[in-house]
């Protein structure tokens, strides 16, 4: 079954830059609504639920970022309470709650882009833009495993030798350090044999290319197009004042015209297409599935 | 293709951006977004800023072994995320760009935000952070000769960076929560982080004295050994 | 043909007198497999590196190279990168990239082939050489063996016409070693590629090798088909003990000529057709009373994770004071995780362990590490911090005077300048310091050479009379029949069968020794070659022999 991840890295890319960026740059209610709607359905659909713990994180950090601003700001006419002398009003409460769900929205978009971007992925769009880069985050990336292994690995022999214990704070931080800078002579010094290696296989000979594993088909151009498309919808909408909201003194929102509805529907089919594409290919599966 | 296969056309690349894509996106923010502009214009000016140096790595000649020192210290930086409370970052790409060159420096900061984040969450602040810690670095390498030759100067950059990193990523907080920039939103951002501000001088300074000596021992060794 | 050319090649290192390379002079023919062997620091790597353009060190050299007709200097840069593979020992440092293909991509890469080439010449070699399995693995999932198995992939993926490789398997397990050395018999054979390597485990090397040479300070000493070399090796004890066990039999019992055998089917045939079969097995060792326990393990259960199997299930182990105990068994069997539990650094969720019979728990305060348990890790790097050796020492608290070996001319030297065998010994002396009475070692052998290993056993011997208990994990099963008193062999967990190494290597099947291997069926209780030759002696030759 073909899955959104599927899609071209680039592809993916643009498109969840579309997607994450509509969400933050505009300051509107039902957009962010819809955004967030789309941003949890997704995650939720590929992580099967996710984790219990980052959804309540989540919305615990939604309702510390909504409330700090009427804290703070005490600008708008609707008073609701007085707390420590200090007004607190709707207006305020209600950018809050804007900012909360963009920020959330956001997260949220970018959880499941981590997800998606495995080191395969990450590579191939670097490798794009220079492929000597893309070798640096390859080789990095190995590094980074290898030395949590070597972390341990040193931390025991450490240990082993009776220098520190692991019971207080000040000797963890010295045994930190400790192993820090033994990891640091032994990574430099085993680096020139990398290097070597390199040199051995003809690193330098000339400007290297990076070897891709990817190529752009029609569905992945019609995804870049898609999403560069809607999203210049709603640019549009932004720069012609469709989606303009004032919050101070008083939340209105100038939503009536033609071009707000269609913003909204845009930034509709943006934030849940690929939750649309994983139900369209799950279905499809299953027919086929049963007809075989 | 999207790929930017060939090298003119990379180069035409690294024209337009610093002098008609940074620009352009500066102006277009201002008229489309109106009161939402700062957020949008850093975030764009971040991005392509970084953009703009990684490219320019790939123009010009890097040895092997260079390019393993630098990925052998933006691993270390990475992995040293997972000490408690003491963070090596902003030292391990001072000590970088201090011994070869900024550039190396600004790779070294830029890739191991980018990179640690996989592993401490991505998001928006990601540019960010990548051209705070990237400019820690190429500002070393600008400052190499003084700082290698004076301890207390390292130490001095050491806390300055600190601080400039802190009050950096607290400007990206409030425009991103208020979209535009709020005075009275930055003091209180500056005054919730100052127990972050402290862990990154104090870290700063710490994994600098420590890796002073010994970094610079063995890079020398490796050159007399070796060649590098 | 003639694929290389060497004529009276000469190297001196920068700031030395003594050349590491003096007047070596030899070719080699296309689809050769030479052998390259000698003591660490006979020029080994030296030579064959000077083979290979790029990584030739800085210093002084003379004489000509040829590569197919052409001088070295000469080739093309891209010539100089595809046309000669180099494999080096540390199968994780050659490692450039995170992904077994972008590794193997790495260097078609750089020579910035097409993209269809590339696709091309990744797979097909992952599937000549069975490595397609891995193709999207990351590389740190992968075993020792597997890593260095993919440095040869990927080296090969370049398509070279000479294959140089320097000491490819002194860091891999005797299993992973068989391996890769068939996956290099299978490219000289099927693709008649010419091969030249380093290596002083030639036990399954030789027997496949057109060509033996042998270096000493810098000359080639010896050159030739390996039977002749081996027999003209006769008089040099410390070249003789790297070479198979068969062949050692065959010189140590006096026999000379061309007929030397060379594996363990040849060696079987060789005792039957020479020896006759009167006393089956040398008369046994008294064995010593038993000494009061060490070491105590009763049912001792542990895994890293709540959700992950078992890594030690149900171990129970006795290993008494006074004793070389050696601990063998495959990869994941549980050994190396043992000897971290018998140290404290794992804590079992069930089972006891004992410790000169006191509970492990109720060793207070770091009083376990002083005086009384020591514990020498796998790889030594990790306990070096300081400049000098010197300084490594004194950190400790280390006395010169009370080191059991001599290391006074290492004390100003780096400690990442000494070779593997001495960085062994200044881990020993860094860890010798706080006094154990129990010492435990892991793969104490790994990449050090024959000659080297045969010191280290001596020391070890020294220690335990000393009155030091010693516990090794190894993989080395030569080690364990030379210098044990007792082994054990893990599997899954626990341990499934301890005895003398006599009782051990003559009952095990397949996980023996080479003499073992030999022997079985025709003499019994042989755990090495020096009790097989013994043995032969005593039963003397038959009549119809010869």
């Amino acid at each position: 079954m073909r899955s959104f991840s599927d899609f071209d890295p680039i592809a993916l890319t643009v498109y969840f830059f579309a997607a994450a960026g509509s969400a933050m740059f505009c300051m509107e209610p039902v957009n962010a609504v819809i955004s967030l709607l789309g941003a949890v359905t997704l995650y939720v659909v590929r992580s099967r639920g996710g984790k219990l713990r980052t959804h309540l994180w989540s919305a615990g950090l939604f309702v510390v970022m909504a409330l700090v601003n009427p804290v703070i700001t005490h600008n708008g006419k609707t008073v609701l309470f007085v707390f420590n002398d200090d007004p607190i009003t709707l207006e305020s409460l209600i950018f809050g709650l804007t900012s909360a769900t963009v920020i959330t929205a956001v997260l949220y978009w970018f959880m499941t882009f981590s997800q998606i971007m495995t080191s395969d992925r990450l590579l191939y769009v670097f490798g794009a833009l220079s492929p000597k880069l893309a070798l640096v985050l390859s080789m990095t990336l190995r590094y980074v495993r290898l030395f949590r292994r070597r972390w341990r690995q040193t931390q025991q022999t450490q240990r082993a030798l009776g220098l520190y214990k692991d019971d207080n704070i000040i000797d963890s931080i010295r045994g930190g350090l400790r192993v820090f800078s033994i990891m640091m002579t032994w990574s430099l010094e085993s680096g020139i044999t990398t290097a070597d290696s390199m040199a051995a296989r003809g690193y330098g000979v000339c400007r290297r290319t990076s070897f891709r594993r990817y190529r752009i088909r029609r569905a992945d151009a019609a995804l870049i197009a898609v999403s560069l498309a809607l999203l210049a919808v709603i640019c549009t909408g932004i720069a012609l004042g469709a989606l303009h909201t004032d919050f101070y003194p008083e939340f209105t929102l100038h939503s009536s015209g033609t071009l707000t509805v269609l913003c909204h529907i845009s930034c509709f089919v943006l934030a849940f297409l690929p939750s649309a594409f994983e139900a369209a290919e799950a279905i499809k599966w299953k027919y086929l599935q049963s007809r075989s | 293709m999207i790929v930017i296969r060939s090298k003119t056309a990379r180069d035409v690349l690294r024209c337009v951006i610093p002098f008609l894509l940074i620009p352009a996106v500066v102006l277009l923010g201002a008229a489309v977004f109106s009161e939402k502009r700062h957020a949008f214009v850093s975030l764009a000016v971040a991005g392509l800023s970084v953009v703009l140096f990684l490219t320019g790595f790939e123009r010009q000649k890097t040895g092997s072994r260079r390019l393993v020192i630098v990925s052998v210290m933006t691993a270390l930086a990475v992995v040293g995320r997972f000490i408690p409370v003491l963070k090596p970052v902003a030292a391990v790409t001072i000590m970088t760009a201090i011994y070869l060159g900024g550039e190396s420096g600004f790779l070294v900061g830029a890739m191991t935000a980018l990179i640690s984040n996989f592993y401490f969450g991505q998001g928006p602040w990601t540019p960010f952070q990548m051209l705070a810690w990237g400019l820690i670095g190429l500002f070393a390498g600008l400052l190499a000769d003084p700082l290698r030759r004076s301890r207390v100067l390292l130490l001095v950059y050491g806390v300055v960076s600190g601080i400039f990193y802190s009050m950096t990523m607290d400007i990206w907080t409030v425009m991103w929560y208020g979209g535009g920039f709020d005075p009275q939103l930055y003091k209180s951002a500056i005054i919730a982080a100052i127990p972050h501000t402290t862990a990154y001088v104090v870290s700063n300074v710490v994994f600098l004295a420590l890796m002073a000596d010994p970094f610079g021992e063995k890079l020398d060794r490796l050159r007399v050994k070796y060649g590098v | 043909m003639e694929i290389l050319a060497v004529k009276e090649l000469s190297f001196t290192y920068p700031q030395t007198n003594a050349p590491a390379v003096s007047d070596v002079s030899f070719s080699v023919r296309r689809g050769e497999l030479v052998t390259v062997c000698g003591a660490t620091g006979s020029g080994k790597s030296t030579l064959l590196r000077l083979l290979k353009r790029e990584l030739s060190p800085l210093g002084e050299q003379s004489g000509t190279l040829l590569f197919s007709g052409t001088p070295l200097p000469g080739l093309s840069d891209r010539d100089s990168a595809s046309r000669i593979g180099f494999v080096m020992q540390d199968p994780e440092q050659q490692i450039v990239t995170d992904k077994v293909w972008h590794e193997l991509a790495f260097g078609l890469e750089n020579l910035a082939l097409p993209q269809q080439t590339i696709a091309l010449r990744t797979a097909e070699t992952a599937s000549w050489l069975g490595i397609s399995d891995w193709y999207d693995r990351d590389v740190a999932e992968l075993s020792g063996g597997q890593k260095q198995i993919l440095n040869l992939a990927s080296v090969m993926a370049m398509q070279p016409d000479l294959l140089i490789l320097d000491e490819p398997t002194a860091q891999l397990d005797p299993i992973a070693a068989a391996e890769f050395i068939n996956a290099l018999k299978k490219l000289n054979t099927e693709l008649s590629l010419t091969v030249i390597i380093a290596e002083h485990r030639l036990g399954e090397l030789i027997p496949i090798s057109d060509r033996l040479m042998v270096l000493e300070e810098g000359r080639l000493i010896f050159d030739g088909e390996p039977r002749s070399v081996i027999s003209q090796l006769r008089s040099r004890p410390e070249l003789m003990c790297a070479m198979p066990a068969a062949a050692q039999l065959y010189t140590s019992l006096g026999f000379t000529g061309e007929d030397c055998p060379l594996t363990v089917r040849e060696g079987r045939n060789f005792i039957e057709q020479h020896f006759r079969r009167k006393i089956k097995s040398l008369p046994r060792k008294e064995t010593p009373a038993p000494a009061p326990p060490a070491l105590e393990l009763e049912d001792v259960f542990f895994r890293y994770d709540k959700h992950s199997p078992d890594i030690l299930r149900g171990l129970t182990l006795t290993v008494r004071t006074g004793e070389i105990f050696c601990i063998l068994g495959g990869n994941g069997s549980g050994k190396t995780t043992a000897l971290s539990a018998v140290s404290g650094i794992i804590r079992p969720y069930s089972g006891t362990i004992r410790i000169f019979g006191r509970r492990l728990r109720e060793y207070k305060n770091q009083s376990l590490y002083r005086e009384c348990l020591a514990l020498m890790p796998q790889d030594v790097r990790t306990m070096f911090l300081r400049p000098t050796v010197r300084e490594e020492l004194s950190e400790h608290g280390a006395e010169l005077p009370d080191i059991p070996f001599d290391i006074s001319q290492l004390l100003d030297k780096h400690p990442y300048d000494l070779s593997g065998g001495e960085q062994q010994l200044v881990g020993l002396a860094k860890v010798l310091a706080a006094k154990p009475k129990l010492l435990l070692m892991d793969e104490p052998t790994k990449g050090l050479d024959s000659h080297a290993k045969l010191r280290f056993i001596s020391l070890l011997r020294k220690l335990r009379n000393s009155g030091m208990t010693i516990v090794a994990v190894t993989h080395d099963v030569e080690l364990a029949a030379q210098c044990a008193d007792r082994c054990a062999m893990f599997f899954l967990g626990t341990s499934v069968s301890v005895g003398t190494p006599d009782e051990f290597f003559g009952g095990n099947n397949f996980y023996t020794t080479a003499a073992g291997r030999m022997s079985r069926g025709y003499y019994e209780n042989v755990p090495d070659v020096a009790s097989l030759a013994e043995l032969c002696r005593l039963n003397g030759e038959r009549e119809d022999a010869r």
